[in-house]
């Protein structure tokens, strides 16, 4: 009965929170997905200067923690070039070159497995390149990549609790305000811990409709 | 009138010599069959006669356009040459029709309607009328194939290209897949194909060619190749596969 209370006062500060949570997430994404799109085509571009400029991006975003990146870009960056981010900027464009990478290694890995024979048949219709990928290989990469991609889009969700260091207005922040509060952590933390699990689960759910789907009645060729 | 022409035409993969200088004439309604053992360039031949590999010297002219000289549109001459792989190379994501309409959508222009009553035809054409809306997986090898060819034969070439298309079939789906051919070429079409099936070569092919270590070692009608070789290597290898 004492946890109901609790839960019922601290309600609309974690619904705000798990909202910041969600309208970061969403943002970054959509950005690391263009973004990784666009890193992956310079991979796949053969012209080396492109390859070397979208390859030193990814090494960078793989060995710098988000954490750090998040101070870098919140206090360091502002600092050293005198421009004003506040910290929801500062965690999107943080989310954006973190996922951004890694989403365009796994758009690199997905049109790489299909098949060269694939690109083959479709040019020697007459199809241009573009439209080569457009039609034929990026249709079969999707299929590929999309668990991958799920799974990136849950690390990233998940990574909007780091930004708490920076300040975001997330989840995690209303957490520790309500704790600061009710000195209630055992039951505040565990109710955090269950929203971000059902948020995730509800999404894992999701791709795996979406991938059934696309695999009905469809297989290799 | 000459459909292909072919001079002293070479590739390279790094050191390795695939193609050492070959001169070939195709005419129009002319069926070659390229013959060899492997390794020996047939396939490399092929695919440079669409571009699929660019060729490291040489003259390549497909329908009076010289491919080599870096100017020619190579998507346009492609519509006019089909090509049939040893892995059909079918689009998994696609249907049956899916698969023989997209180019003629695409590059053609057609409507879908009218794209998809070819797509009939040519199903009607290669016997499979019935799986127009079958996925290529749900078809055995013999039946990929015949799509295959049929997908190619959609934009309407003037010449087919025919990379070993038996060869990664099981023994009972070749003989559906060659009466195709055959069909295709009692009608009058350019064939230019590559294959370990001399029975096919024997009966259906105006020319045999015989190619070994990058180079045409010896050419005639069947009957000249299979009858009476005159170079030794082509002996061996008929002893070898008859």
């Amino acid at each position: 009965m004492r946890y109901l209370k609790l839960l019922e006062e601290s309600f609309p500060m974690l619904v705000k929170g798990l909202g910041g949570t969600v309208q970061v997430t969403v943002i970054s994404l959509l950005i690391a997905t263009l973004l990784g799109l666009f890193c992956c085509l310079l991979q796949i571009s053969g012209k080396k200067p492109l390859q070397w400029i979208s390859q030193i991006y990814i090494d960078v975003m793989r060995g710098v923690p988000v954490m750090v990146l998040s101070f870098f870009i919140y206090f360091g960056v502002p600092n050293g070039l005198g421009i004003r981010l506040t910290a929801v900027q500062a965690g999107v464009i943080t989310l954006s070159l973190n996922a951004g990478a890694y989403l365009s290694e796994i758009f690199r890995g997905g049109i790489q497995a299909v098949n060269v024979g694939q690109m083959e048949a479709a040019r020697s219709l007459g199809l241009p390149y573009g439209r080569a990928m457009r039609k034929v290989i990026l249709p079969q990469a999707v299929r590929i990549v999309i668990p991958s991609m799920v799974n990136q889009f849950i690390i990233t969700l998940k990574d909007t609790s780091i930004l708490y260091a920076i300040g975001l207005p997330e989840l995690m922040q209303s957490g520790s305000l309500i704790v600061a509060r009710t000195f209630r952590s055992f039951e505040v933390w565990a109710t955090v811990a269950v929203i971000y699990f059902i948020i995730i689960f509800i999404l894992s759910k999701i791709s795996k409709r979406i991938e059934r789907r696309l695999h009905n009645g469809k297989g290799k060729g | 009138m000459a459909k292909v022409r072919v001079k002293g035409l070479r590739k390279d993969f790094g050191s390795l010599e695939v193609l050492r200088g070959i001169d070939l004439e195709v005419r129009e309604g002319e069926v070659v069959c390229m013959i060899g053992p492997s390794g020996s360039g047939k396939s490399t031949f092929l695919r440079c006669l669409n571009f699929l590999e660019t060729p490291t010297g040489g003259e390549v002219e497909v329908d009076g356009y010289l491919l080599t000289d870096g100017k020619t549109d190579l998507n346009k001459i492609r519509e006019n040459i089909g090509m049939v792989f040893q892995q059909f190379n079918l689009f998994p994501h696609l249907t049956v029709t899916g698969n023989i309409t997209m180019a003629p959508l695409d590059r053609k222009k057609l409507d879908k309607p009218a794209a998809e009553k070819k797509a009939r035809e040519l199903l009607e054409r290669v016997g499979l009328a019935d799986k127009a809306d079958a996925y290529p997986a749900q078809l055995s090898g013999g039946q990929q194939q015949r799509v295959a060819i049929a997908r190619a034969l959609a934009m309407d070439p003037d010449i087919m290209l025919f990379d070993e298309p038996t060869s990664a079939l099981d023994p009972e789906m070749v003989g559906e897949v060659l009466a195709v051919m055959r069909q295709l070429a009692d009608a009058g079409m350019t064939m230019v194909v590559v294959t370990h099936e001399m029975g096919f070569a024997r009966e259906v092919a105006d020319r045999v060619i015989f190619m070994d270590g990058g180079v045409i070692v010896e050419q005639g009608t069947p009957e000249e190749i299979f009858g009476h070789p005159r170079e030794q290597r082509t002996i061996d290898f008929l002893n070898k596969v008859l």
